[in-house]
């Protein structure tokens, strides 16, 4: 019978399947400080251990300040949180790539950099994100601290099998510098919408995905979850093979894993998916979200829609454009160029790998941010960072004003010092733009690096097009 | 279950708005409670009471895994979120710590059901009666697995 990868991967993975409930082997578990503190109180209270503790790898990243590492974290419950994450792996016995590690960094930024995400695995993680692994032909979800402590306990999850979709991307982009793997990922989201991909894996194909490297295909899969899908995977070849031979945790008889992945990882021609959608991307333009879900997003060269027009006769969403308008204190017909920001953040588990830094860098070289703006790099992991240092970023994004900090989630999500104040409109690399998510009262647009760098050279949103990217 | 309605006309109600990111540090359930919904209802926590139910829109708990989410929302007293649909993760979370159960309404009930009116919730016949409005709805059953842990109460109780 023909099958789609995801079916492949996930019938290799059951250990037992009856009544509707999938008991599913994890092959690899990514422990963070937020989700995981009372996943080990309750493996204590019950008198449990971790099972495969050489599968499950910790680091700390969401509660981690981005300034000097050598000075003690201020926020005490931030502290506390870390201290319980560096006793807990210690008790349980568990690898933790703690705050002073040269692989610390966010967790889904370090999995694949380390070698530990590898194709056709398992992986969870109590993140919603941990869809972005797919990229490498994972089959990758986020579950919360329940499933967490369940995994820690048995190596197993349990789950309902989730339905197929297919999004094939096909086309050449004219400038593909300008319009990135975050621009056509979020032209996705602003179709297909927020619940687009509920209940589904969502395998992405076609030339264009081809085309797009490691890095790449990790934006992409990373929005997964903003679609609403479970996972988001991509089929590995030989990019996927390249990037993680010889990484730390690489297999040792790497030639014969790449065999087996090879013959074993894709979807066969004749297999059927659940649902289908094509995104041709010859046309599309660099994407600023305009409202408060990623669905609410348009092209650079539009303007903020009117409530009624977006919610094309639909009074929910006419009610929603609405309410996010009055958010972001934005006026419908306003020039998306326009709009002007106070802040830029480049980081966060979508976009902080060298790739996006390097491209970021490309627009800053040789200018000056805004003196209205504040500006901020955070990459993704020591190693990007480490990485970036030696190709000189750091010096580019400093002397064109930009903070170059130290790794971790940042300004992504308002739980560590680096947030937006109320009303600040902040040029985002990261993936969500809820009320407060960077910050009580701040204002996200969520963007491409390129576009982030430009908003923070210029003060407002530019047309990445218009500028030399090669 | 029976309860009033605290109804939010809205749709991709997310996990940011149900219990914001500073508040993930806090470890103690009642203090996280006092936080609960806090990104869109500044006044949800002197207004709710033990055994209410959240009547809201489409994807209702988009966005982060965070359990605390469901947490807040249980030790707040929610019984239940009555919404159109659910985003997977905070569906599963909702009932694997036996939080809330998270219940899919039909558009008839969503746009019948009103701020503030009694309901009377019984899954085990698939039906909200409206105690103030005198009506019927029934709701959508859950899937078998979700039927079998909520029945179990909880993940852990659950023994297949």
């Amino acid at each position: 019978m023909s099958k789609t990868l995801f079916e492949k991967i996930w019938d290799s993975h059951v250990v037992v399947q009856e009544d509707g409930r999938s008991l599913l082997y994890v092959d690899r578990h990514l422990v963070h400080e937020v989700t995981s503190p009372q996943a080990f109180d309750g493996l204590r209270l019950n008198g449990r251990k971790v099972r495969r503790t050489d599968l499950t790898f910790a680091t700390m990243d969401h509660n981690v300040p981005t300034s000097d590492r050598s000075l003690p974290i201020i926020d005490q419950t931030s502290s506390t949180q870390i201290k319980a994450l560096e006793k807990n792996c210690k008790e349980f016995g568990i690898t933790l790539f703690d705050i002073n590690s040269p692989n610390q960094g966010i967790v889904h930024v370090i999995g694949p950099e380390l070698g530990i995400t590898l194709p056709g695995t398992t992986i969870v993680c109590g993140d919603s994100h941990t869809s972005t692994h797919g990229a490498f032909g994972a089959l990758a979800f986020g579950i919360g601290t329940s499933d967490v402590e369940h995994v820690l306990a048995t190596q197993c999850i349990m789950m309902e099998k989730p339905k197929t979709f297919e999004i094939k991307i096909q086309g050449k982009r004219k400038n593909p510098h300008a319009v990135t793997a975050k621009d056509i990922i979020l032209s996705i989201i602003r179709k297909i919408g927020t619940a687009g991909g509920t209940g589904t894996v969502i395998e992405y194909r076609g030339e264009t995905i081809s085309e797009l490297t490691m890095e790449q295909r990790m934006t992409i899969c990373n929005m997964s979850i903003e679609a609403g899908a479970r996972a988001g995977l991509i089929a590995p070849d030989e990019k996927t093979f390249q990037y993680l031979r010889g990484r730390k945790y690489s297999p040792e008889n790497y030639d014969e894993s790449v065999n087996y992945w090879r013959e074993n990882l894709k979807t066969d021609s004749s297999a059927k998916f659940d649902k289908s959608f094509i995104l041709g991307v010859e046309n599309i333009a660099p994407q600023v979200s305009w409202g408060t879900n990623p669905a609410m997003t348009t092209d650079v060269t539009g303007t903020v829609p009117f409530p009624e027009e977006y919610g094309k006769g639909n009074p929910e969403e006419e009610k929603g454009a609405t309410k996010a308008l009055q958010y972001m204190n934005l006026q419908p017909g306003t020039a998306i160029t326009d709009i002007t920001i106070d802040r830029v953040f480049i980081g966060s588990c979508t976009n902080s790998r060298l790739e996006d830094l390097m491209e970021a860098a490309k627009v800053v070289k040789g200018k000056k941010v805004s003196t209205k703006v504040r500006a901020m790099v955070v990459p993704g992991s020591q190693l990007v960072k480490k990485n970036a240092e030696e190709l000189g970023l750091d010096k580019i994004f400093k002397s064109a004003g930009f903070e170059w900090r130290e790794s971790g989630c940042s300004m992504c999500l308002g739980m560590n010092p680096d947030i937006l104040s109320a009303g600040e409109r902040c040029a985002s690399t990261s993936n969500r733009n809820f009320e407060g998510r960077q910050g009580t009262g701040g204002r996200t647009h969520l963007v491409s690096p390129v576009m982030a760098a430009a908003a923070a050279i210029h003060g407002h949103f530019v047309d990445v097009r218009e500028l030399d990217l090669n | 279950m029976k309860g009033s309605v605290i109804k939010y006309e809205r749709d991709n109600i997310d996990t940011d708005v149900i219990l914001p990111g500073p508040y993930l540090k806090i470890h103690d359930y009642a203090e996280l409670a006092t936080h609960a919904m806090e990104g869109l209802d500044k006044d949800f926590h002197k207004r709710v009471k033990p055994g209410d139910f959240i009547v809201a829109g489409k994807n209702f708990g988009c966005g982060s895994s965070r359990e605390h989410a469901p947490i807040a929302l249980s030790y707040s007293g929610i019984k239940a979120v009555l919404a159109l649909s659910f985003a997977r993760i905070f569906y599963r979370n909702a009932v694997d710590g036996a939080f809330l159960l998270p219940i899919e309404i039909d558009e008839n009930a969503y746009r019948d059901i009103s701020d503030s009116d009694s309901l009377e919730v019984d899954i085990s016949k698939n039906e909200i009666q409206n105690l103030t409005k005198n009506k019927v709805y029934k709701i959508k059953p859950f899937p078998e697995l979700i039927g079998k842990i909520i029945e179990a109460g909880g993940l852990f109780n659950y023994k297949p």
